[in-house]
């Protein structure tokens, strides 16, 4: 064999790998046909369902008990789990979804849902019928899982945007607990600095807003405006996030939130390390389900409270994850069957309780609430509570819109350390996100 | 004597305060969780194991496993390495061949895109072949010297070895195979040891290939299940998740504290005769 | 040069005899040698590597087939202003990471090479930083050295001056990232060590009969022998520097954050393709990337001559 022949053999099979390669990269899962009406009959074979989810030990041990229970019940239907950490698990399911392997089912969350529906990656569950049954849901977290007319997602829990207060500082400080169905940002403002003027510099009134879209998705309902609107378009008035962040940065220099830089450190250590959990916040914006986890890490006796100037309609539950099956699961009624079980069992509500959010099933949540941990039952009563003020469900988050966070991220720092007018901030946000959705 | 005593005392000084990170992280492991960032700083009240259990045991399958997997991948690739780029490092070296710069070139440059946009293509092209799930993905680019780096490296080492001592071999009649073999391999162990600790340890930590090739949680790795230990949104287990990077630490820990002596051989000890 | 150039008449081949030049004579053996990485490189890498420059013309979101959009991703580049952040951040971490790295691994791989005792206990506790470098508690462990109430601003709260929050400020972001990564200067120690080690003893013994001192030895034996390393190290420490991802990605929890100082930019480029579904985008600032690395290590290459010595 002369060198020759073989750089040539060698080139012919390079091209033959780049070419199918590329075939393969070409082959998305565009428009799969759904099949026909119903899931199907369940198979007395055994059958092997996919299932991802992002979380940590707890969950993951959790939803371990709830396979063994499933598959106890459904001995030839086997389930085959994979968990990451959140960043991870959408780089995991991009690529897997590129190559067609996306798993059966999967853990998905409101940012990400209509990039995935949309796309032609997930089965549209209204297509099975009584398999999956959502009655027990109120129809706002049933519709908070559609993309158009089409169900994508069920909901797995509910949550909603909060305060959470550390009452032992307010205590220190000598600051009664606001009122909060009636109290407004001014008296938020004027709360916070005396807090934080009592904590001089060992903690703070608040924890800065700015970092996830719950805050300002509040901000725009109160200011009569709307993030998104129903077909998908960026809607919000560059008025309406100028004002926000003009907000934050007087409640950051008045010393009502901590300084710019602690702000941003705090923040990008996730909860463990926010100011609410090591105490030296008074104040903190979470999601409501996030309580447990924050009293747990802070060793304090946390409360939740409204936002500011919040009543009438200004509320709005978000579902803190879903559901979904793959488009192109061979095993649409397995598939059915787990999700039911997943949804509507009280065997799989009573190992799980409300890890994955308070349940949107009113029946089980009823009958969990008595075995809950003090603060979860105050996550249930919130959300209880919450009922009469609930207005309108946000419109689905539009595909490409998962970029939120890490823009809102960039300009409020930004905001913060004084690089941008918050003029010039609202503008970029809108042409930015705009310009990532239509991506 | 002073001399060295200053050394030493810099040595030390310097070490310490490299080694501040890591010992706040062995401290932390021996901290309850919630502990851990109410309380910062070195000192510990209260020393407590049980982190190290509950690391071990609370991912669905126990620590052992993951360690395992780990070594099982680690152990593949070295192998893998030192073969393939041992043989390929000889003959950029030194053997006479068309279209060696270019090759060179091609291998260079295959190091220069990064593996983000590559790795979705390598992902189809592994998952149509069926071997998701299994080490394959993560084993045979190295089995088939996919890391230039190491190439690069070993050619370097074997062009400083003096070609005296291959002419030598050549002399006595020896093919390429056996100077290869008998001559160059001997005298680059240093080159080899550097492969094998740097493969080690990059295999060890590797997250990105190992994250999306790898499915199942028993087929997990060690990077794999410290990052179940994390969630952002609710709580992450430090306690545990410190512990167990603290386990992880000591096999990379002491593969370089042993495999440092083959770094040391060499033409000093056994060549220039 | 005397003192080595002397070392090498007694070495090299006797200037008479003829070298045999005989065009590729060795093909047939190199391609044996080579025939796993032919294997490595026409299965594993070239495809995907030329997937993704077809890719680069396309818009490809991963999920659904690629569009072919021509040379726009090219031209979004142009007008991208996040994207220019990341080119400044990634150059100006280059050249202030790459020789600071570099100068601390060598000076520490001589002063480890030989003379002081426990010399394998300093070397492992001096590398095992670089075990931890990409390990996810750096980001914490980080912080507890830079943040503000870390190490430094305690030690700087002893004179009395108030420290800041050296991470989460803009202006010293990047800074913290680059003490990060000479921090972890083992890797490019250990093949130091390694390097140094093979330098045959004859020519420092040579030299010594010679009466030449220390420094003179280093100056004319050392450094010269070392050549092909310290080579090798830059080239490989430009490269990977140009690709610097993870401790980036971890200590500024994937965002690049604060306000883009962190933004390196095969982090912006993993943002943009994988976070943000445009991986068609990506796959083009990835072959651009390509070609600025390519060219300087061409351009390395090229200045080799000048300074590598090869003993062949």
């Amino acid at each position: 064999m002369s060198g020759v022949q073989f750089t040539r053999r060698a080139a012919g099979f390079m091209a033959f790998a780049a070419a199918s390669a590329l075939a393969l990269s070409a082959c998305g899962p565009s428009a799969t046909p759904q099949g026909s009406e119903g899931a199907g009959e369940l198979s007395s074979e055994p059958v092997t369902l996919t299932m991802t989810w992002w979380g940590n030990d707890t969950r993951q041990a959790n939803t371990q008990k709830i396979i063994d229970a499933f598959e106890k019940a459904h001995p030839n239907i086997n389930i085959e789990p994979s968990y990451s950490d959140w960043a991870g698990y959408w780089d995991k399911l991009a690529t897997e979804t590129a190559a067609n392997n996306t798993p059966d089912i999967i853990q998905m969350d409101a940012l990400y849902l209509s990039t995935y529906a949309d796309r032609g990656a997930l089965l549209d569950l209204s297509s099975l019928g009584d398999a999956l049954n959502t009655s027990d849901l109120p129809q706002a977290a049933v519709d908070s899982g559609k993309v158009g007319d089409s169900l994508y997602a069920v909901s797995a829990g509910l949550t909603a945007y909060s305060l959470v207060a550390n009452t032992s500082i307010f205590q220190q400080a000598g600051v009664e607990l606001p009122d909060d169905k009636t109290w407004t940002w001014k008296d938020f403002a004027e709360i916070t600095k005396k807090i934080s003027d009592s904590g001089a510099g060992k903690y703070y009134g608040a924890s800065a807003y700015g970092f996830e879209d719950g805050a300002l998705r509040m901000w725009a309902r109160q200011n009569g405006d709307q993030l998104f609107d129903k077909d998908g378009k960026v809607v919000i008035k560059q008025e309406t996030v100028k004002s926000w962040w003009d907000e934050l940065k007087k409640l950051t220099e008045t010393g009502s939130v901590a300084p710019a830089s602690t702000t941003i450190e705090k923040q990008s250590g996730g909860l463990s390390e926010s100011l609410s959990a090591t105490n030296q916040a008074a104040l903190g914006f979470w999601w409501n389900g996030q309580l447990t986890a924050l009293s747990k890490a802070s060793g304090q006796d946390l409360k939740l409270l409204r936002v500011p100037e919040s009543s009438g309609g200004k509320y709005w539950y978000k579902p803190s994850m879903f559901w979904s099956a793959s488009s192109r699961t061979q095993h649409k009624a397995e598939a059915a069957l787990f999700l039911d079980f997943l949804v509507n069992s009280q065997e799989a509500a009573d190992i799980q309780l409300t890890e994955r959010g308070v349940p949107a099933n009113e029946k089980i949540r009823t009958a969990i609430t008595p075995k809950l941990s003090e603060t979860d039952k105050a996550v249930v009563a919130f959300l209880d509570d919450l009922s009469g003020d609930v207005g309108e469900a946000e419109p689905v988050t539009p595909p490409g819109g998962s970029a939120i966070e890490a823009l809102l991220k960039k300009y409020t720092e930004q905001v913060l350390f004084d690089q941008v007018s918050t003029d010039k901030a609202a503008e970029g946000f809108i042409k930015d996100l705009s310009s990532e959705i239509q991506n | 004597m002073v001399s060295s005593a200053i050394k030493h005392a810099a040595l030390i000084l310097a070490g310490l305060i490299m080694l501040y990170p890591v010992l706040w992280l062995v401290v932390s492991s021996l901290r309850p969780t919630d502990e851990i960032f109410r309380d910062p700083g070195l000192v510990i009240r209260s020393t407590e194991f049980s982190n190290y259990a509950d690391g071990w045991n609370t991912l669905s399958s126990p620590f052992t496993v993951f360690l395992i997997n780990s070594s099982l991948v680690v152990l593949g690739c070295i192998l893998g390495n030192l073969f393939s780029c041992s043989l390929a490092a000889y003959a950029f070296a030194r053997l006479d061949f068309a279209g060696k710069k270019w090759w060179f070139a091609i291998m260079l440059i295959t190091i220069m895109l990064p593996i983000h946009v590559v790795i979705v293509p390598q992902y189809i092209l592994f998952s149509q072949l069926g071997w998701v799930n299994t080490f394959v993905p993560l084993i045979l680019p190295k089995v088939l010297a996919t890391d230039a780096f190491f190439i690069f490296l070993m050619v370097q080492f074997i062009r400083g070895i003096p070609r005296e001592l291959d002419e030598a071999a050549r002399i006595d009649g020896c093919g390429q195979g056996r100077i290869f073999a008998q001559v160059i391999l001997p005298l680059m162990v240093p080159a080899l040891a550097t492969t094998a600790v740097f493969t080690f340890i990059w295999t060890w930590n590797d997250f990105f290939s190992q994250l999306l090739y790898l499915t199942k949680p028993e087929m997990y790795t060690v990077p794999l299940a410290l990052r179940a230990f994390m969630d952002a949104q609710s709580s992450t287990s430090w306690g545990p998740m410190f512990a167990m990077s603290v386990v992880s630490l000591i096999p990379i820990f002491l593969v370089f504290l042993f495999g440092q002596r083959f770094l040391i051989k060499g033409i000093a000890t056994t060549g220039g005769k | 040069m005397s003192a080595l150039g002397e070392l090498h008449s007694l070495t090299k081949r006797e200037k008479g005899q003829p070298k045999v030049k005989v065009k590729h004579r060795h093909n047939k053996a190199a391609y044996l040698f080579l025939l796993p990485w032919f294997l490595g490189l026409g299965i594993i890498t070239i495809g995907p590597m030329i997937s993704s420059l077809i890719l680069s013309f396309t818009k490809y979101n991963l999920l659904q087939a690629p569009k072919f959009i021509g040379f726009d991703n090219y031209i979004r580049m142009l007008s991208d202003e996040s994207l220019h952040q990341s080119l400044g951040v990634t150059f100006l971490y280059v050249f202030v990471s790459v020789p600071v790295q570099l100068g601390m691994a060598l000076a520490l791989a001589l002063l480890l090479d030989r003379g002081v005792r426990g010399l394998a206990f300093y070397r492992s506790v001096f590398y095992l930083p670089s075990l931890l470098g990409s390990s996810v508690a750096i980001a914490v462990l980080w912080k507890q050295v830079f943040g503000t109430e870390g190490l430094v601003n305690q030690f700087l709260a002893m004179f009395g001056i108030a420290g800041q929050g050296w991470i989460s400020s803009p202006q010293t972001a990047l800074g913290t990232l680059i003490i990060l990564n000479v921090w972890t200067f083992g890797a490019p120690m250990v093949i130091f060590l390694a390097g140094l080690r093979q330098i045959p003893t004859m020519y420092y013994e040579a030299a010594s009969t010679d009466g030449a001192s220390k420094f003179r030895q280093f100056r004319t034996i050392t450094l010269p022998l070392l050549t092909p390393i310290i080579f090798f190290n830059l080239v490989l420490q430009i490269i990977h520097a140009f690709q610097s991802f993870t401790q980036a990605f971890i200590v500024s929890g994937g965002s690049g954050g604060p306000a883009e100082s962190t933004l390196f930019y095969t982090l912006y480029l993993y943002i943009r393709g994988f976070s943000n579904f445009d991986m068609g985008y990506a796959s083009a600032m990835a072959w651009v990337l390509l070609l600025i690395i390519g060219a300087f290590t061409a351009i390395n290459f090229w200045a080799s001559k000048h300074w590598v010595f090869y003993d062949d």
